[in-house]
């Protein structure tokens, strides 16, 4: 490679293909395969931390505040304690300053005993706001199960339809290495939630299948690249299949990075409001569930579908063959010049201009015949760029 | 070489655009109630929501008329408790009632939505205490009932002999009456036992232990305490039968009961056990279609209204019934033919009363009196008046949130929503300058109609917005961001390759078009799938998810891509400096300089 690419991030911003990730696809298969390991080791020997909605019980929540100062856990679970005469599964305190709770978790309580319950709560500890301040919540035990197994369909659908989308709008290998990605995507964000215990529930299931379409996303972006760099690339010997996706992958990286980034913004802002004002809940598990989500779902569209969708791709004799003449040429050429690497000298340009101009001219031709005739104001535009090219 | 191709006049997209958003917001203020707020969902402005869920029998899913039906009558029933604002909304097998405001809670006694059969009660019933000695006046008073627990005995004389648990002739429910402590020796296994299936271990049924998986354990509950030949049996096994029975501490057969059987139950509290005959006859055509004496043919459909109230005659209250149909012509038959015996009011499964009955009742309309307090009243007629569902439910989720949380978690979602905002815009600035300035205008023009979008869709359909469509916005604005990042990244490209702006923006726009599509397609499809197929507050997520695809598609055509072709026929603002893109120029020109060396070099050789 040549030494005058410049800084990482002069390579990554200009995206010139100096990233030789489709090249060193081994180190990432190794690389991911070990964290799959993991992740699966997890769910499997130490399982997920079901939420309330899986478990079932009763939640009920009040302000953390009173007149004569902040009420402490042990005061909710003696009040608890003393008007059901049982004892509460956990009290907790979250969020913070005027916003924090107090958060009971009991057995499942019928409306009577909440009743009882949320009347006791208020003569008790005497939360600022009074009895209507206190919120409840109950859930019985099927209605999680209820959640999962219609996300789990959703998710054999939705890898139906998208494959089926993909095989359509790409090629079968293209699908099939999305596919590969979107669920490396899944069982890793699981695996993580699992190795960290945090609370999963419906929310968070939720949250995961969401993934899926953002992980997609940023595949796509990619693929798309992939597909117009490698448009014709069986006639020609310039490339290989490998090095033109390859390219593609360094011509989108900074987008994937972009994206990625932007996402994740919100979503960051939504964790730390999430968990800050609220302690828990729907915003919470979502975020979190994204967070993790879309930072691997920005990873895994660079070094699994792309790699993956090349690995296949070459199972074909012809992208072989042409792989083969590929090298002969270059091979040929380093007799020529002896010691002058063939690649990384090209300039960064799309191989489907054809396609491109085809669009173009279709696209001026309807813009002309949608409209009424402008040429006026534009006369001294085309009289002071003829050509439209090449200006500097 | 190229023309300046697609010469698109920005000024018509943007035309179209302003129109849209003027239509929006015309319907916003000028149809409705003119009110520009979106509907919240009750955890964001508090208040009860209750998810019931069908129970199915036999793993069958219930039919969608059944399930309207029951929606309907839920409604009628949310009406009655006098809020305002309050809904019952379908989704798959689970209807949805949702109560805004402070005053809610009644909603989740909503949940009780049961099964309600009328079905008489055979012998006499069993406290549920553990076996108590045998008194010496037992024998006598199940002996003497035994005739009326033969199907075929003719109804009539011999039913009068039978005895009432009332003394002084007022009819009252069997559990305030003295209990009759006819009980065998529990430990006796009964006879019914032996006729039932022989795969099912009735002994551990009846001592209350079922299987785990709720289906066996529906099956194991039929086959043992709705044996078809408990009815028919003498009444020394019937009670035999009754003593052995425990009342199951978590019933399984809950609201799954065949009516055309008899049923060994207990009542809500436990506290008496009995045996009661089918509600309707065999369809076989063995029994008359005028045979009342065992079968009330009464279900919860037959009741019109029952009313709460004080008794006339003296202390205490009552609930007065009405039938309708043929209802009352049923009821008539069945209390001719069953004086003095007592009739079970069987709400899922479980007697809620089973009061004597006097007299004939003709009419159509009855009264149940007995030593009910007020609640008792109330509630019992409650049962009688709603308990009329063609399914039963199971309340999934209830939840009451106050009105302070709903706030602070609305305040919480704006707040989150509005630095996520903060932050895209922080650095959509300072990566594309002017073209992130468009971005940020392209955004909030976004979020103008993605509102006026959700006020109008809360009109129409109901559109409700809860935490979690709340977090769905947030997450969209991502992927509406990302639509700009395709674009101009492509611009970049294109400016990479030696462009000028102005020529580059057509064809990066046709290339990110195709990618901004398919990519959109995807996240479309998703929520799609999401929200088809989701329940609960998934639903709301994946809407405003999906919604906000589509909308990003249209300030992508109409906003974004016309205004930044307006940008760069702009000399002043399409400067590199300006627009962001002289790094990328400068790269272009340095790659060109490089590889134009390159092929220098390798001539000289």
């Amino acid at each position: 490679m040549a030494q005058s690419k410049g800084s990482v991030f002069h390579r990554l911003y200009v995206g010139t293909g100096a990233f030789d990730i489709v090249g060193k696809r081994k180190r990432w298969y190794v690389l991911f395969g070990l964290i799959l390991l993991v992740c699966t080791a997890s769910m499997i020997f130490k399982g997920f931390n079901a939420g309330i909605d899986f478990t079932g019980g009763t939640r009920v929540q009040l302000p953390a505040v009173s007149a004569s100062g902040p009420i402490s856990t042990d005061a909710a679970k003696e009040s608890f304690t003393k008007a059901l005469g049982e004892e509460p599964t956990a009290v907790q305190s979250v969020g913070t300053g005027a916003s924090a709770t107090l958060q009971i978790r009991s057995e499942t309580l019928d409306a009577a005993k909440v009743a009882t319950l949320k009347t006791a709560l208020n003569n008790d500890l005497q939360p600022t706001g009074g009895l209507d301040t206190i919120s409840d919540s109950a859930v019985s035990a099927s209605w999680g199960d209820a959640i999962t197994t219609k996300a789990l369909i959703a998710l054999g659908v939705f890898f139906l339809a998208v494959a089926i989308f993909l095989a359509l709008y790409f090629e079968w290998q293209m699908a099939v290495a999305a596919l590969v990605a979107v669920v490396h995507d899944v069982v890793i964000t699981a695996g993580i939630y699992s190795l960290v215990g945090f609370e999963v529930s419906p929310a968070t299931v939720i949250g995961l299948l969401t993934i899926l379409g953002f992980s997609l996303y940023d595949t796509v972006v990619v693929f798309d690249k992939v597909k117009e760099n490698t448009r014709g690339i069986l006639g020609l010997t310039r490339r290989t299949y490998g090095e033109a996706a390859n390219l593609a992958v360094n011509q989108t990286l900074m987008r994937s990075i972009n994206t990625s980034l932007i996402a994740l913004l919100p979503v960051l802002g939504l964790l730390v409001i999430g968990v800050g004002l609220l302690g828990v809940g729907t915003l919470k598990d979502l975020a979190l569930v994204q967070l993790t989500g879309m930072a691997i779902g920005a990873l895994s569209s660079i070094y699994i579908a792309t790699p993956v969708a090349v690995d296949l791709k070459m199972r074909d004799p012809r992208y072989r063959a042409q792989a083969a003449r590929v090298q002969a040429r270059r091979d040929n050429l380093a007799r020529k010049a002896t010691g002058e690497p063939a690649t990384g000298g090209d300039v960064v340009e799309s191989t489907d201009d054809e396609a491109l101009q085809a669009e173009l001219r279709k696209e001026k031709a309807l813009t002309a015949a949608a409209g009424v005739p402008s040429r006026t104001g534009k006369a001294a535009d085309a009289r002071r760029r003829p050509t439209g090219k090449k200006h500097r | 070489m190229a023309p300046p191709a697609g010469q698109i006049r920005p000024a018509k997209y943007l035309g179209a655009f302003v129109l849209i958003v003027v239509a929006l917001y015309s319907l916003v203020f000028f149809t409705g109630n003119g009110k520009a707020t979106p509907k919240l969902g009750i955890d964001l402005q508090g208040g009860t929501r209750v998810t019931l869920t069908a129970r199915a029998p036999d793993g069958q899913t219930p039919t969608d008329q059944a399930l309207d039906q029951a929606r309907d009558l839920i409604e009628t029933r949310v009406n009655g408790l006098g809020v305002s604002g309050a809904e019952v909304v379908r989704d798959g097998t689970n209807l949805v009632i949702t109560v805004p405001g402070a005053d809610s809670e009644g909603a989740k006694r909503l949940g009780q939505t049961a099964k309600l059969n009328f079905r008489k009660v055979v012998g006499s019933p069993q406290p549920n205490a553990q076996p108590a000695p045998p008194s010496s006046s037992a024998p006598a008073t199940s002996g003497s009932a035994a005739p009326t627990t033969t199907p075929s005995a003719p109804a009539g004389s011999e039913n009068a002999t039978a005895p009432t648990t009332t003394a002084q002739g007022r009819p009252a429910p069997a559990l305030e009456g003295q209990p009759e402590t006819s009980t065998p020796p529990a430990s006796t296994p009964p006879a019914t036992t032996t006729s039932a299936k022989p795969e099912v271990d009735c002994r551990k049924v009846f001592r209350g232990e079922y299987s785990e998986k709720p289906e066996d354990a529906i099956a194991e509950s039929r086959a043992c305490r709705q044996d078809p030949s408990l009815t028919t049996l003498d009444a020394q096994t019937v009670a035999q039968a009754l003593g052995a029975f425990t009342c199951p501490t978590k019933d399984p057969l809950l609201g799954n009961d065949d009516p055309s059987l008899p049923l060994l139950t207990c009542d809500q509290k436990n506290e008496f056990k009995y045996v009661l005959a089918p509600v309707n006859p065999p369809k076989d055509g063995s029994v008359k279609d005028d045979d009342f004496s065992l079968y009330s043919r009464l279900s919860g459909e037959d009741i019109k209204d029952a009313v709460s109230g004080t008794d006339p005659q003296g202390a205490g209250f009552i609930v007065n019934l009405t039938f309708e149909g043929d209802g009352g012509d049923k009821w008539g038959k069945f209390t001719s033919a069953n004086v003095s015996q007592q009739v079970a009011v069987v709400l899922d499964s479980q007697v809620v009363s089973a009061p004597n009955i006097n007299e004939p009742i003709l009419g159509g309309s009855t009264q149940i009196s007995g030593k009910f307090t007020q609640k008792d009243a109330e509630g019992l007629a409650n049962v009688l008046k709603y308990g009329s569902l063609p399914l039963s439910f199971e309340a999934s989720e209830a939840e009451t949130v106050s009105a302070t949380l709903g706030l602070s978690s609305l305040q919480a979602g704006l707040i989150a929503g509005g630095i996520g905002l903060a932050l895209v815009f922080l650095y959509c600035l300072l990566y594309y300058r002017l073209l992130g300035m468009l971005t940020i205008l392209s955004l909030v023009l976004s979020g103008v109609v993605v509102y006026a979008v959700l006020v109008l869709l809360g009109r129409w359909i109901g559109f409700t917005l809860d935490l979690a469509g709340i977090a769905g916005f947030i997450v969209s604005i991502g992927i509406t961001a990302d639509s700009f990042v395709v674009f101009f990244e492509r611009l970049k490209d294109e400016v990479r390759e030696g462009r000028t702006f102005r020529s580059a923006v057509p064809r990066a726009w046709v290339r990110s078009r195709r990618t901004i599509l398919s990519a959109d397609a995807v996240s479309f499809l998703a929520s799609a799938i999401l929200w088809i197929i989701a329940v609960g507050q998934v639903k709301g997520f994946a809407f405003t998810l999906g919604m906000s695809t589509v909308l990003d598609l249209v300030v992508v055509f109409l906003v974004t891509h016309p205004l930044v072709a307006m940008v760069s026929k702009s000399k002043s603002l399409s400067s590199p400096k300006l627009s962001g893109l002289g790094g990328a120029v400068q790269a272009g020109a340095d790659e060109r300089a490089l590889s134009a060396a390159k092929r220098a070099a390798v001539k000289e050789v």
